[in-house]
Order: C-alpha cells, then structure tokens, then sequence
C-alpha cells in the first residue's frame, strides 16, 4: 500500500545518502595515498634566522623561480628596507651620540641631520613614496655622512637588518625607472611571513625521474605561543632547524636585554623535547656563517654566555674553523641531552650554510635528499 | 626626552603597584565570597547527580578522518556535526546516522577551529594561515568533489583559534587569534566589524583561545587566553573590555557560558575547570582533579561544555578522560575515558546537540564519537 511505497522511497533516499558518504571515504583514501609519497618538512628558528631566505632559495632553484611580476611586487618591499635601514642609523646615532663616552663621532651635520628627520619620517608611513632620484641622493648623504659610517660599525647592537650594506651599495640601481628587482635584490629582501607558507619541491633536476618530493612548511609568521600549535605539525617527516651563528653578540628585537643565540639554544632544546617530534629527524642549519667568519675575527666568541668557556687559538682562517666547530659542537651536545635516550638515533645532521649562497644551498639539500632516501631504505 | 631608563624604572614601579593592587582585590574577594557553590549547595542539602555507567553510552563512532580532530560544532537544528581535523579536511556528518555528508579538503590544511552557521548552511573555519574561512555547503562541487571557498576574512596577524557565529545571525562570525585580539566580522563583505584588544590597554596581554558568545545576551562575549586571564566584552564598545577575570594560573583552553547567562565555566593548562560570576566577577567554584597518584603530569583541560540544564559540566583532558562534572557539588560523577569504547587518545574538543540529548567528543586519535543520554536521562 501507500506506507508500503512510502518505505521505499525513504530507504531509496537513505541509499543515496549511504552512496555519497561511502563516495567521501574513498575520496579522502585517494587523496591520502596521493599524499603518503611527499616528504614532508617544518622550517622552524628563531625570528630573523633565515627561514624566508632559505624558503627564497627553493623557489629559485628547484621551482620556477620568480617571474617579472613576482619580481617587481618585491619593489616595495626593498625601498621600505632602505627606509628602515636609515632610520634605524639615524635614531641610533643620535641615541649613541647621547650615551657612549667618545660621543662626539657619532653627531651628525646640522645639514644631514635635516635630511635624517625627513627620512625617518617616511619610513614611519603607510603611504611612503617609492625611491627617486632625489631621495637617493639624500639616502646617499646620510648613509656617507663619518657619523652614520661610526654608527653602522656598531650595526650589531642596533637591529640593524643584513640587507644594510647590500642595499646601501645598489641604491642608484634601486632608484631607477623601469628598476626590477633581481633575484639577488629578492633574496636579500626583508619581508616578515604571515601565517604558514610552503612550497613543494623536487631537489634533483628536473630531467632526473624518480626525484623524491618534499614540501617544506614555513611558520615564520606566527610569533606567538607555539606551544598552542606545534602540535599540528605531528608527522612530518623532518623538522630544518635555523641557528644564525653570527648572532652570538646580539640582542632579541623584542627583548634588548637577552642574547639571540640564547634564545636560539632555549627554542632548540624546546622543540627536541616535544613529544610531537620523538620520531621526527632533525636538520640543524648553522646559517649565516658568511657572517659569522668576518664578526669572528673581531669579536670575540665569548661575549655569549653559552660559548663563555671558549678559547681561541690563533687570528685567521684557522680561527674560523676552530669557532664553527665548538658551536657545531655546543649544539651536538645539546642535541643528546635534550633527546631521550631511546630517541638519539633519530636522524640528526649539521650543515653548515650561508643562505644566500645559492650553490650552497643547493648542494645543502642534494645531501639532505641523499640522507632522507638512505634513512628510508635502511628502514 | 625621558631616557630607556628611566622608562623601565617607571614601568617596573607601575607593575608592581598593579600586582599589589590585584593581590589586595583577591584578598577582598575572598573575605566577600565566605563559600563556593559546593559548600553551598551541601548546605542547602542538595544532593550529587547519580549517575548509572549506561545513562550515557557511546552509540556511535565517526570513523573518516586521518589526522588528529582538533574541533567539532554541531548545528542548531539538523543533528549536523562538522569536524575539523589535522589531515586538513572539515567533514560534515550527520550525526544520526555516522554518514558523511560533505568532506571539505583545506587550502591551508593546519586547521585548529570551526564553526556552523546558524542557518546550519555554511561553516567556518581557521587555523595557522592566521584567517577564517567561509565555505556554503549548497555550493557546486569541482571535479574533485571540493567545495569552493566563498569566502575568507583576513586581517589577524596570528593563528585564528577559535570561531563562532552570532546566534541568529548569518552575517556575524566573531573570531579570537594568537594575535591577542578578538574580531567581530561582516561575513557578507568580509570587512573587521570591530577589534578587541591589541592597540587598547584593556585587552588580553597574550594569544586569545577561546571564546563564548552570551546566548540571551548575544551582544556579549567571554574570551579566555594565555594570559590566564578571561576578559568580557561588549560588541558594541571594542574600546576597552568590560571586566577581566583573574584566577588560573595557565592558559585558558576553553570557555563556555553557563546557559543562564549569568556565569560562565572555564578548562585551563593547569588542570582545573572554574566558574566564574559575570557581574560580580567572582570565581565561584574550583574544579580539580585529584592529584595523581603516579605522579604523572597532570592533565590540562582541552575542553568543557555544560548540559542545557547546567548541572552537569563535561571536561575532556589531555589523558583521554572525559569527567562528567556535577557543576553544584564538585564531583566528578562519571568519566567517559572509563567507559568502554572510549577514545584512545587527548579529548581535544566536545560539544552538546542543541537539544541537550547528546554530546560529541573529538580526540587526536583521528576519531568523533557521538555519546546519547539513555534511561531516565534523556536531557540533562
């Protein structure tokens, strides 16, 4: 009867919905297999370690690169750079010419000291013009100016950004009409993430078949509690640490009174001990280390507090090496301490790496590729 | 010009007259509040829920997702449950019968919060790519069976922790993020109604995770953050928070009205749950797991609901239990962690159907369960 067909259309209804919920099943099955092949990597480090630079080089060595219009979005971007590069020496001579006892070097001329103001005003707008010609020219003044020159020495306790000098050196480039930024001028840009950005990769050339895929995860834009989210990130399969050696002498951006490399040594002994990361491997980048050679001949390696038992031998070359180890070394050991002892053999491995060197680090993760797929296979 | 210095001097000297000031306002609390609600109520010879092992069962498990469940909502009409999971998917079940009914696959797959639509026709959600997503379920599916974003409110400069829409109204989501803000959103333009915190003094010093919108009074909320502090708002006045609770003493996980309106729970990293009086602003009950005798670490709660009457409180905690709380007298009267079928891993979310008849759990080991009130207890 009625209630009879009225049944059937009701279970006919119900198989329907059956059909679609087990269509949903296999679909996220497919695309779970799609994804079991992809290595997957976290890029974690302290702020201004060089995450980004690092994240810059994979686009431009094993994607496409950036195209023109990439490029040019950089612009302004890199005239903001000069901005704050400016007037981070502007402010910081003024403060230095005020407290530091052979003072009077770091007084700028009446004349740049007018040009300093103006300049420092714009970096603190919204709407700030790009760079002409004319404002190259003061740019130029000011940067040249015995007291900016003294101030700049002293980069180190200013949060003075790395692309200082290098931008200081391209300005009439950075001015011109029809400027592109180069690939250079791009990866020396400064620019803070926001949220999580990643890029799939294939380190080995693409002629090559059969290359491994890895996709890197950058999480450089959440300055927050990571003990909120670190926990998402459960199963990857490595986790690329950034350490910048050259920062041993200076001071956190948010905190003036505490070492970066400090902060460096706490935030790797916390993220060893996650219990997210027990079967994770660990890449550890002592970056930066076109830095740290020349900051290490002249200032000495104990000025922080983790590295205050270290002796040097002797000035050169040789001292370079006899740094960069104890720090390798400094980390090593707190690599095993910070590991359970039924964790330590976890792939672990060292590299030491310039982030901007491009060669370096392509060949950087031609090894890190080689180490995954040895892991892999003897598992 | 006052020197760094001289700055920090002052700034030291204004800390402490803060804390001294506060300590002075707990003490006065506490002469003010000679009980909590569990004496109280021991007094007015109430007697604890009785709870039987088969009032509450688990009768059915959602089986699909591949990464840890990391938040769940139900609808307010249809019993819809949308999950949101680590394998960077929502997946819309309808909770009657375990089928799926949409599965969404995430642009940015770290996804940490979501959230039904009232109207029960879209949802939300957000995570590490610091914005909230908008997607209609009535939108044309691609080839790949996904459904298109249709919207997405950008603006928080951290990850976006939680999300919920404004009863009864289609067009407001308010959001709260690591950023140490809360924002109230047009859904339809995709524009930030108002910001709570960051610039204004009053607002929370640390990532906001949680947060409760008043459901009798829908122009107020409640935040809870890392800051241990909860803090009320008013929508229509984002300058400034209209009263902040102090008394955890860890991050507040979870936040929750109480369903008069008039108070509100908590679940915090240090172990507890708390009630606390709205106007008043008094902590009214402590509820604190015995300590354990292991010595293991203790369990943070994760998060918590209240049953449509209020006298139960259902806490998940990173251990896997799940403590059914008698909210006037302090005892726990039942832990679905015990209970068989229980989950196998960290209770990460829970949520009661509007109707109050069953509660859903989600945990990290990838799986939601729908437990139903059974016997007498078809309501609580």
């Amino acid at each position: 009867g009625s209630s009879c067909s009225r049944s059937h259309s009701l279970s006919e209804a119900e198989t329907t919905k059956n059909a679609k919920s087990a269509d949903i099943d296999r679909r996220i099955l497919q695309e779970t297999k799609a994804e079991q092949h992809i290595h997957k990597l976290l890029l974690l480090g302290a702020g201004e370690s060089g995450k980004s630079t690092i994240f810059k080089q994979i686009k431009l060595l094993f994607q496409t690169g950036f195209d023109e219009a990439e490029l040019r979005s950089y612009t302004s971007v890199i005239h903001a750079n000069v901005y704050q590069t400016i007037k981070i020496l502007y402010e910081g001579a003024k403060e230095l010419s005020q407290v530091e006892s052979d003072s009077s070097k770091y007084v700028i001329s009446p004349d740049n000291q007018e040009i300093g103001e103006k300049l420092s005003d714009i970096d603190g707008r919204l709407d700030y013009p790009l760079l002409n010609k004319e404002l190259v020219l003061d740019v130029k003044r000011l940067w040249q100016d015995p007291a900016i020159q003294e101030t700049y020495l002293r980069g180190s306790i200013l949060q003075l950004p790395d692309c200082a000098q290098y931008f200081m050196e391209n300005l009439d480039r950075l001015a011109e009409a029809g400027y592109v930024p180069t690939k250079e001028d791009v990866l020396y840009a400064r620019v803070r993430t926001n949220g999580v950005v990643q890029i799939q990769f294939s380190p080995v050339g693409e002629n090559k078949r059969g290359g491994e895929v890895y996709r890197l995860y950058d999480v450089g834009g959440q300055r927050n509690e990571r003990r909120k989210w670190i926990h998402l990130f459960e199963g990857v399969n490595a986790v690329i640490f950034c350490a910048a050696i050259s920062e041993y002498d200076q001071m956190l951006f948010e905190d003036e009174t505490k070492n970066r490399m400090m902060e460096t040594k706490e935030l790797f002994d916390w993220v060893l001990k996650q219990r997210c990361f027990e079967k994770t491997s660990f890449i550890l980048f002592l970056n930066k280390f076109d830095i740290f050679e020349k900051k290490i001949q002249k200032v000495p390696l104990s000025v922080c507090e983790w590295f205050k038992d270290y002796q040097p031998i002797a000035p050169g070359k040789q001292e370079v090496e006899h740094a960069y180890e104890f720090v390798k070394k400094k980390f090593e050991e707190l690599y095993f301490q910070s590991s359970k002892p039924d964790r330590v053999d976890r792939v672990f491995k060292i590299y030491r790496t310039t982030a901007l060197d491009q060669k370096l680090v392509k060949k950087t993760f031609k090894l890190i590729d080689e180490s995954m797929r040895r892991s892999r296979e003897g598992t | 010009m006052a020197s760094v210095a001289e700055l920090k001097e002052k700034h030291a000297a204004a800390t402490a007259s803060v804390n001294s000031l506060r300590e002075r306002l707990r003490q006065r609390r506490q002469m003010l509040l000679d009980t909590d609600v569990e004496r109280y109520s021991r007094t007015q010879g109430r007697t604890p829920v009785s709870f039987n092992p088969t009032d509450l069962v688990c009768c059915r498990t959602l089986q699909g997702h591949s990464g840890k469940v990391y938040s769940l909502d139900w609808t307010p009409e249809k019993n819809w449950i949308v999950s949101a999971s680590q394998d960077g998917r929502l997946i819309v079940w309808n909770a009657l019968t375990s089928q799926k009914t949409h599965a969404i696959k995430l642009h940015c797959p770290w996804v940490m919060t979501c959230a039904f639509a009232p109207n029960g026709q879209s949802v939300a959600c957000g995570g590490l790519d610091s914005a909230c997503s908008i997607f209609n379920l009535n939108s044309q599916a691609d080839r790949d069976g996904n459904i298109p974003v249709s919207r997405i409110l950008t603006g928080h400069k951290g990850y976006v922790s939680s999300c919920q829409y404004v009863p009864d109204q289609e067009t407001r989501l308010i959001t709260s993020s690591g950023d140490q803000t809360c924002v109230l959103w047009d859904v339809t333009t995709g524009q930030r109604i108002s910001i709570f915190g960051g610039e204004f003094p009053s607002g929370h010093t640390a990532d906001v995770l949680s947060l409760s919108i008043n459901s009798s009074i829908s122009n107020m909320f409640v935040s809870g953050s890392c800051d241990a502090t909860v803090r009320l708002w008013d929508i229509r006045i984002a300058s400034r928070a209209v009263r902040t609770y102090h008394g955890h003493e860890g991050d507040i996980n979870s936040v929750k009205f109480f369903p008069d309106g008039q108070r509100f729970g908590t679940g915090s990293d240090d172990g507890t749950c708390r009630l606390f009086d709205v106007r008043t602003g008094h902590q009214l009950q402590v509820y604190s797991r015995e300590p354990d005798r292991n010595d293991n670490e203790l369990p943070t709660v994760t998060s918590i609901a209240f049953s449509i009457s209020g006298r139960l409180l259902f806490a998940g905690y990173s251990n896997g239990d799940c403590y059914v709380w008698d909210t006037l007298l302090a005892e726990v009267v039942l832990n679905l962690g015990n209970l068989q079928n229980s989950h196998e891993g960290r209770i990460s979310c829970l949520g009661l159907s509007s109707d109050g008849s069953a509660l859903c759990t989600g945990s990290w080991d990838k799986n939601l369960k729908i437990w139903a009130f059974s016997g007498h207890r078809k309501i609580v």
